[in-house]
């Protein structure tokens, strides 16, 4: 008995690493780029809704405070990312 | 004759809201009560609106209502008075409070209420808080007529415009955040992982659309909304009403009519005893009424006299009603 559920423990890893494997092979590149759009995406949002956090106000400040619970896990990194300075690396991203 | 107020509201039976507009102090606030008034008496249910901080709507009724929410003062007729500041203040907390629950926090992070408390001193605020009140008003539709007496002119125009451009920004986001959200959808496909059907923020933006898009159709379309200036007849009240006029055509606005507030009787002017000083009131009043025939003559729709007590309370209303809806050419026709 504790033989075959070894057994099936081993094929199930295996047939994970043959999963990852393909989606490495087929996918990432795909999926990477659509993450850096949706990140892009999800900045121009942020700049519209709370622009005023940097010194744009866009959007009435009345809607802006309405929108900002649903906001708040992207603010840190939308500000480091619009902030940050950019060198010749990013390219290579 | 010019149509009456009378005729020109039995002409436009889907009406909605009516809005008084004009120069402060020349009587908004007398008309627009007056116009509920005579509404309510006649079976309909009325709200009369205001965010002037200046409290008019309690002067004028006589009932302290300034930030005290919709109060019923007769069988159909409501008013009420925005308190703008006591409304954000308000709303600050329940921003603050919804974080706190959301995120399980038992402190806001510095850096967020630090831009709660900047966002909410901004002078935009205050404009746009007292503008979604309206539109929020207007949305839950409880009323068969809204009477908004919109506070001196610019301000009262400007809603509209703001409406339209916040709708465009609002298309603008709902697209962005669309297509975020097919991008996360898609990489969950992709990897197998859960799909997230609901969006918390594209719910919220578009519950604020509807809310707006609703107010801007019924302020726009002139089978929902009439528009009023009231003036009184003097040189710089008709020039600020021509301004008005061809800025509501710029913005697509069709002005309904103008009522002439605040003139004395010209029938005054047969009379031995009056007093030199009254008798050149009315000699100027009437040469501006000539003004006026001339060139707002169309707009015209009811001429409402110079009363011999300030116009307050029930009694009064119910006398400037009289005037405006049952003989607007008393004192002098069109």
């Amino acid at each position: 008995m504790p033989d075959k559920k070894e057994e099936k423990g081993v094929l199930k890893e295996a047939k994970r690493a043959l999963k990852e494997t393909f989606y490495g092979m087929a996918s990432h590149v795909v999926v990477r780029q659509m993450l850096k759009q949706r990140m892009l995406m999800e900045n121009l949002f942020m700049l519209i809704t709370l622009g005023d956090m940097l010194g744009l106000p866009i959007l009435p400040p009345y809607y802006s405070l309405k929108l900002l619970p649903y906001a708040l896990p992207n603010i840190k990194s939308w500000k480091r990312q619009l902030l940050q300075e950019k060198d010749v690396t990013d390219m290579l991203y | 004759m010019a149509v009456s107020l009378k005729e020109f509201l039995d002409n436009h039976p889907k009406l909605k809201v009516i809005v008084y507009a004009g120069k402060g102090g020349l009587g908004k606030t007398t008309a627009s009560a007056a116009t509920a008034y005579w509404y309510a008496k006649n079976g309909k249910k009325v709200l009369c609106f205001s965010t002037d901080p200046q409290a008019s709507l309690t002067d004028i009724f006589e009932r302290d209502l300034f930030g005290k929410g919709e109060q019923e003062l007769q069988p159909n007729l409501f008013a009420v008075e925005i308190d703008g500041d006591k409304r954000i203040a308000e709303f600050q907390e329940h921003v603050r409070n919804q974080i706190k629950e959301m995120y399980k926090l038992d402190k806001l992070p510095e850096e967020i209420d630090e831009y709660i408390k900047t966002a909410s001193s901004e002078p935009a605020m205050y404009e746009s808080a007292t503008y979604d009140a309206m539109a929020e008003l207007l949305a839950e539709g409880k009323y068969d007529l809204y009477i908004f007496d919109m506070p001196p002119f610019g301000h009262g125009v400007r809603m509209i415009s703001m409406a339209t451009i916040l709708d465009a920004w609002i298309d603008k986001m709902e697209e962005a955040r669309r297509k975020a959200a097919e991008l996360k959808e898609a990489e969950a496909v992709i990897r197998g992982g859960e799909i997230e059907r609901r969006d918390a923020i594209l719910e919220e933006l578009r519950a604020i659309r509807a809310k707006l898009d609703l107010f801007r159709e019924t302020l726009t379309n002139p089978e929902t909304t009439a528009f009023f200036m009231v003036l009184i007849p003097e040189k710089m009240a008709i020039l600020d009403t021509k301004r008005a006029l061809e800025m509501f055509e710029k913005m697509g606005i069709t002005l309904s009519g103008v009522i002439v507030n605040q003139v004395y009787p010209p029938s005054l002017l047969e009379r031995d005893d009056l007093s030199e000083f009254l008798r050149n009131r009315i000699q100027m009043q009437q040469e501006y009424m000539k003004e006026i025939k001339k060139e707002l003559g169309k707009y015209v729709r009811a001429i409402v006299p110079m009363f011999d007590r300030e116009p307050k309370g029930f009694e009064m209303i119910a006398k400037v009603a009289e005037y405006l809806f049952e003989k607007p050419w008393e004192i002098g026709g069109i």
